[in-house]
């Protein structure tokens, strides 16, 4: 339907050119005819011309040949002699001639001119519309945050946003027209040759630069050029978005120093904990010997003279060798503790059962003679070093054994609670001498005890070796209790 | 008790020699003790050279060893001996205030045949020096070449 509409309209419009051609031909003639009747000689054949030239002009080459047709029948059969007829005399052929010369050189000239003109009219018609989509594509650039401009191939600065005006500080103007290197006195990564082989080579380079704002204020960018070619791909221009990364490249920086700051820590901290293993190998060896010596002697003297002190000397000299024994247990303790803290744990599927049993086995001497009720229930395995576990199971049975002393009948249960999915809880739970849940924040520290020294002895040690263990596996601890009513101290320990 | 062999302790401290001599004489055991003062005189002794040259060459039924020593320590003194294709015969027991797990491993690396710790406790002292005394310079079957008397 459409094509046939068109053809209609094809149609209609050849026949009104035509139509107007020869329209144009009669009007000629008529006013050529009023005229010559007039007495104006010689008029008709500039009317025919301009009358053919009109046609040309406005209604293309077709109806200009048939108008220059019509106008030589029309020019001949009125205007030259004998009139009326077609027929032209020998003389009237020149005239005749230069007639039909002139109105084709009109016609031609006229549809040359028009086409030329046409041809201007779509050019700058092309070029409004390519003006109109460069401006909004300018826009658009002028939206961006980022800073971007576009430089030729000399580096001269032909565009410029409104993100490169709020980075550098230069408005358009003033950085249009000018170097870019030079105005943002850049400094490059490496060679600008290199730079500019691989724009060369891919189109496009990315990198670090660092530029100087208009205030001389330094700024680095992360930058991005892309290469523009024309359509033969000869390169045209460049158009370079850049990015302030100052403030990232400050936090790098700053990160890069804490992490040589945490370097140094832990070099220290390492230099560190080498000393306290230095210190507690020298406590380990020469704390000991003088000890040993001290407690030795005073042996040896107090053989010697046996029967010969009074009771205050004797009570004295039992006193010293008393207390020497004590140091050294506690420096037998703090060395097992240190121990714990340095020794690499050997983790392995343990059988808390078993250990147990063990523990019990060893706790026999401490045990004998005493009513003690045992309740022990069957434990589940767990993920951890047998041996730090055996240490801390038997710290924590031997306080029961220990605070239950002075009950006519202990009783100590051993058992697990429910924990979390991924936990394994143990308790120790006695019925002994308890303690006030007030102080349960001591209960783990080193040195702390909440006994008197003549009621319970001890190190206060123990606890804390237990804390350490159970923290080292990624475990916790926590007791419960009251005076006189027994202690329960529960451990969480990752299960197998 | 005639059957002793001769012990050589290496020890720089002397109240510790003292209590150790102390010790074995309260068993008999210290009819034939050598005391070495570092790890350099035990060395001497052993291949009897410097102050030793002229003793008799045969050597201990057991030496009782410190680790820490001045100039040439305990362990190099045992690496030397048990390195030593005559001198390696002779059971060295290691008797230090060391519980340092990595001295227990370097010594029995080396191929010490005993590792004792010097116990605070004097009377434990004494048991562990009879023990010692006994099991290794009268029960022991010693290698040929040492000295028993």
């Amino acid at each position: 339907m459409t094509n046939s509409n068109s053809n209609h309209r094809n149609l209609a419009s050849t026949i009104r050119r035509y139509f107007l051609a020869t329209l144009s031909v009669g009007m000629s003639l008529e006013t050529s005819l009023f005229l010559a009747r007039h007495n104006f000689e010689g008029v008709g054949f500039p009317i025919f011309l301009f009358g053919m030239a009109l046609i040309a002009w406005y209604e293309g080459t077709g109806p200009a040949i048939f108008a220059l047709l019509l106008s030589s029948i029309a020019f001949n059969y009125y205007f030259t002699a004998p009139i009326h007829t077609l027929y032209v005399t020998r003389s009237e052929i020149p005239y005749y001639v230069m007639f039909v010369l002139f109105a084709s050189l009109v016609t031609w000239f006229s549809a040359v001119r028009r086409r030329v003109e046409r041809d201007l009219t779509q050019s700058r018609d092309e070029l409004a519309k390519e003006v109109v989509e460069r401006t909004q594509q300018a826009s658009l650039l002028d939206l961006s945050h980022d800073s971007i401009f576009v430089r030729d191939n000399n580096d001269i600065i032909n565009y410029w946003n409104r993100g490169a005006r709020e980075l550098y500080g230069w408005n358009s103007e003033e950085a249009i027209g000018r170097t870019s290197h030079n105005l943002l006195q850049t400094v490059f990564p490496l060679p600008l040759d290199e730079i500019n082989a691989e724009l060369k080579q891919t189109g496009r380079w990315e990198g670090e630069l660092m530029h100087t704002k208009s205030d001389g204020s330094r700024v680095s960018v992360s930058s991005r050029w892309s290469l523009r070619r024309d359509e033969l791909g000869k390169p045209t221009a460049i158009l370079e978005t850049n990015n302030d990364i100052s403030t990232q490249k400050r936090r790098e920086e700053e990160i890069q120093s804490l992490n040589a700051e945490l370097a140094n820590w832990s070099a220290e901290l390492e230099a560190a904990n080498r000393e306290l293993e230095a210190f507690a190998y020298s406590v380990s060896h020469d704390l000991r010997a003088p000890l040993r010596h001290m407690i030795g002697f005073a042996e040896l003297l107090q053989k010697r003279v046996s029967g010969t002190l009074d009771d205050k000397s004797s009570r004295y000299l039992a006193m010293v060798l008393e207390s020497a024994q004590r140091m050294g247990e506690l420096i037998d303790d703090l060395l097992t503790f240190s121990r714990i803290g340095r020794a690499e744990a050997k983790m392995t599927s343990v059988s808390l059962d078993q250990i147990v049993k063990e523990v019990l086995s060893e706790a026999r001497m401490e045990t004998e003679g005493r009513n003690i009720s045992w309740q022990i229930s069957s434990l589940p395995c767990c993920h951890g070093d047998p041996s730090m576990l055996k240490l801390v199971l038997m710290n924590l049975i031997s306080n029961a054994i220990k605070f239950t002393r002075q009950r006519e009948q202990a009783m100590i249960e051993i058992g697990n609670s429910h924990g979390s999915p991924h936990e394994v809880v143990v308790f120790v739970r006695d019925n002994g001498a308890g303690f006030d849940m007030k102080y349960v924040h001591k209960l783990f520290g080193v040195f702390q005890r909440l006994h008197h020294a003549d009621t319970f002895e001890g190190t206060g040690i123990g606890l804390a070796t237990v804390q350490r263990i159970v923290h080292r596996h990624g475990g916790t601890v926590r007791a419960e209790g009251a005076m006189d009513q027994g202690a329960t101290f529960y451990i969480s320990l990752p299960k197998s | 008790m005639s059957n002793v062999g001769r012990i050589l302790i290496v020890e720089d401290d002397p109240k510790d020699v003292e209590l150790t001599i102390t010790a074995l004489e309260e068993y008999n055991l210290a009819n034939e003790v050598i005391v070495t003062r570092d790890g350099e005189e035990a060395l001497d002794y052993l291949y009897s050279r410097g102050k030793y040259a002229s003793r008799p060459n045969d050597l201990p039924a057991v030496m009782l060893l410190d680790l820490k020593l001045p100039k040439v320590d305990g362990l190099e003194v045992l690496r030397q001996v048990k390195s030593d294709e005559n001198l390696k015969l002779v059971p060295v027991v290691v008797l230090t205030s060391s519980r340092e797990e990595k001295d227990l491993i370097s010594s029995y690396r080396l191929g010490v045949n005993a590792y004792v710790v010097k116990p605070v406790d004097f009377h434990e002292f004494v048991n562990a020096i009879k023990e010692l005394g006994v099991f290794w310079a009268i029960i022991n079957a010693v290698p040929p070449g040492s000295v028993r008397k």
